[in-house]
């Protein structure tokens, strides 16, 4: 018989693709939910063994509370389980659990198995992503940060990225952080000599 | 290789690390204020804070390690420590966090007519929202089956005849969410700690009718759970952390520092919610009488009676085994010991009982601490019952079926 496994996940595509790998293997049947105030009554009335929520939801809260479809409390995370390894990586990926029916734990693994690494991955492009933007921005800080340089100190752009290496290097700290706060407070003391400037 | 290894590093590496998990909500500002004021890092403490969306998460990160603290409702504390939830993870309370904030937000229209039934038929505001309950079917909303929030509407309600789950439905909807689903009727009114029935308020999308202290005044509320085994493997970061989170505390609690707060819990990492709707209920905000308490009144002390009255509640709605002794465990699981040891060499008075009645005192009262008494409020029930943790006896038969079997 298929398990009937209920989906919540904030990222659509994400949960799209975890449905299709998860009814690929034909043991499972894919339901899915959004999260909100009715999640609860959602589950009563689909029944399912298993849900399977994206832990960035604050509706897993309800989730706990839901006693009429499993006689006692459905289990979080294969709680009781001897291998906490598995919850973890689970918990660290972002994901989570709730056993309602009492499916083997063998049976449970390989699906929480693919939603680990679907999770990862998903996070793991928008990591990349972050990063590239952070990237982006700190080269853009910089041509900045030489620009002033070679405006008001008259220094070639070598010089000037030089200079700024150099004061990382003095104070200690990243590229970046200089960087930043450099074009920060030049900004900050144009901005107040204009202002008084504009002062008769 | 081996001498090159810099002081700055090997000094670094010696700090102790401590992952202390909270949610978005007022009462969370002790722990915030002593991370952004150096207080943990002035008692050599490297903490990092991690805002989570959900009790559930809390619960499983302490669970399971990823969280050495966190700002719980105690009800959650011992649900963790006996595994009832999830994992089990045996867990320390040496700290209280705060007092009151919570409040009972019912839809603009539910309110008017509690009110109106109230005035008309001469009853208390409980009374009349009985009344109203048994009227027509209405949901409520609590933040979790294991919250404060939970059991002090529940107590609130049974004192005008109101059962839970009879005479009135309860879900359990996130305190964020709770604000929208009030507006779009899904749920006719809510119980949840501030700032969110402020921002309903705020919002228009309710009023709030009742606050903690309606139903016990001075009720504790947050409470800082510590994983044990994190706390025996380093009892003076432990020690460190107790007295960074009593100076953060103290100015949490002093109604000059309430702007200063409001504006730091509102920052986007943390609450993400408008600085006034925080303020309201800060201590020295325009609802600081109804707000969150830090400091006064030896709040930040763990009464053990204290946890003791959230197990007994817990008892009587069928949240926890009948076999479990609920002395042994508030015992195991509050630790006044730890915060004697942490806070008496500051010279800063300590409560020298471990117990006291709770509900007892109509105005305020001084109980004996070392090196001088302190001034406690006033602490009735709504309903006057006086709780006394004596008259609480070990079950009949012994046997933890509570607990996971391994």
């Amino acid at each position: 018989m298929p398990l009937k496994i209920l989906l919540i996940d904030t990222d659509a595509d994400r949960a799209r693709a975890l449905g299709e790998k998860l009814s690929e293997s034909g043991f499972a049947e894919i339901l899915r939910a959004p999260a909100g105030p009715d999640l609860a009554e959602t589950v009563e009335r689909t029944r399912p063994d298993l849900v399977i929520i994206d832990m960035a939801l604050p509706d897993r809260d309800a989730l706990e509370d839901i006693r009429a479809v499993s006689a006692a409390h459905p289990i979080v995370m294969f709680a009781g389980s001897d291998d906490p390894a598995f919850a973890e990586e689970a918990i660290a990926a972002g994901v989570c659990s709730y056993n309602l029916s009492g499916v083997a734990l063998q049976d449970v693994k390989p699906i929480m198995a693919s939603a680990i690494a679907l999770f990862r991955r998903y996070r793991r492009v928008e990591d990349e992503l972050a990063a590239a933007k952070a990237m982006l921005e700190e080269r853009r800080l910089i041509e900045r940060a030489k620009a002033i340089l070679m405006q008001g100190r008259k220094m070639t752009e070598p010089e000037a990225y030089r200079w700024l290496q150099k004061k990382a290097m003095d104070e200690n700290r990243k590229l970046a952080q200089v960087v930043a706060e450099f074009v920060e407070r030049h900004d900050a003391d144009s901005a107040a000599s204009r202002t008084e400037r504009k002062r008769p | 290789m081996s001498d090159g290894v810099p002081l700055l590093a090997a000094r670094k590496a010696a700090a102790p690390r401590m992952r202390i998990g909270l949610l978005r909500l007022t009462d969370s500002a002790p722990v915030i204020a002593a991370h952004e004021f150096g207080f943990f890092a002035d008692e050599g403490l490297e903490v990092e804070l991690v805002v989570e969306p959900s009790w559930a998460n809390i619960a499983d990160k302490l669970a399971f390690g990823f969280f050495d603290a966190a700002v719980i409702v105690p009800p959650l504390a011992f649900a963790v420590q006996l595994g009832m939830r999830g994992a089990a993870q045996p867990l320390l309370i040496p700290y209280a966090i705060s007092a009151g904030g919570n409040t009972i937000t019912l839809s603009r229209s539910l309110a008017q007519e509690t009110k109106e039934r109230g005035a008309r038929d001469g009853l208390s505001t409980v009374e009349a929202l009985a009344a109203c309950l048994r009227a027509q079917s209405t949901t409520l909303g609590i933040v979790h089956a294991y919250s404060t929030h939970n059991l002090l509407l529940r107590y609130w309600l049974a004192t005008a005849g109101i059962e839970a789950g009879r005479d009135v439905r309860l879900v359990v909807v996130p305190p964020a969410s709770a604000v929208e689903a009030l507006a779009t009727g899904q749920i006719a009114g809510f119980c949840a700690g501030a700032p969110w029935g402020e921002v309903a308020r705020r919002a228009g999308a309710g009023t709030t009718i009742a606050t903690s202290r309606d139903i016990w005044r001075n009720a504790p509320e947050k409470a800082l759970a510590v994983r044990a085994r994190w706390a025996e493997e380093q009892p003076d970061a432990l020690t460190g952390a107790l007295r960074a989170l009593l100076r953060a505390s103290k100015f949490c609690d002093d109604p000059e520092n309430a702007a200063y707060t409001a504006a730091l819990l509102s920052r986007r990492k943390y609450l993400d919610v408008d600085p006034h709707a925080i303020l309201a209920g800060l201590p020295g905000g325009t609802t600081a009488d109804k707000g969150c308490v830090f400091f006064r009144g030896a709040t930040t002390f763990p009464w053990r009676s204290q946890g003791l009255w959230f197990l007994s509640e817990m008892r009587r709605w069928g949240l926890i085994d009948e076999s479990v002794d609920l002395r042994k465990l508030a015992e195991r699981v509050y630790r006044p010991d730890l915060y004697r040891a942490a806070v008496a060499p500051l010279g800063e008075p300590a409560p020298t009982l471990d117990w006291k009645r709770e509900g007892a005192h109509d105005a305020p009262w001084a109980v004996e601490a070392a090196p001088e008494p302190i001034v406690l409020p006033a602490d009735r029930f709504c309903d006057g019952v006086v709780f006394d943790p004596d008259a609480i006896s070990p079950p009949a038969k012994p046997i933890m079926s509570g607990l996971p079997h391994n």
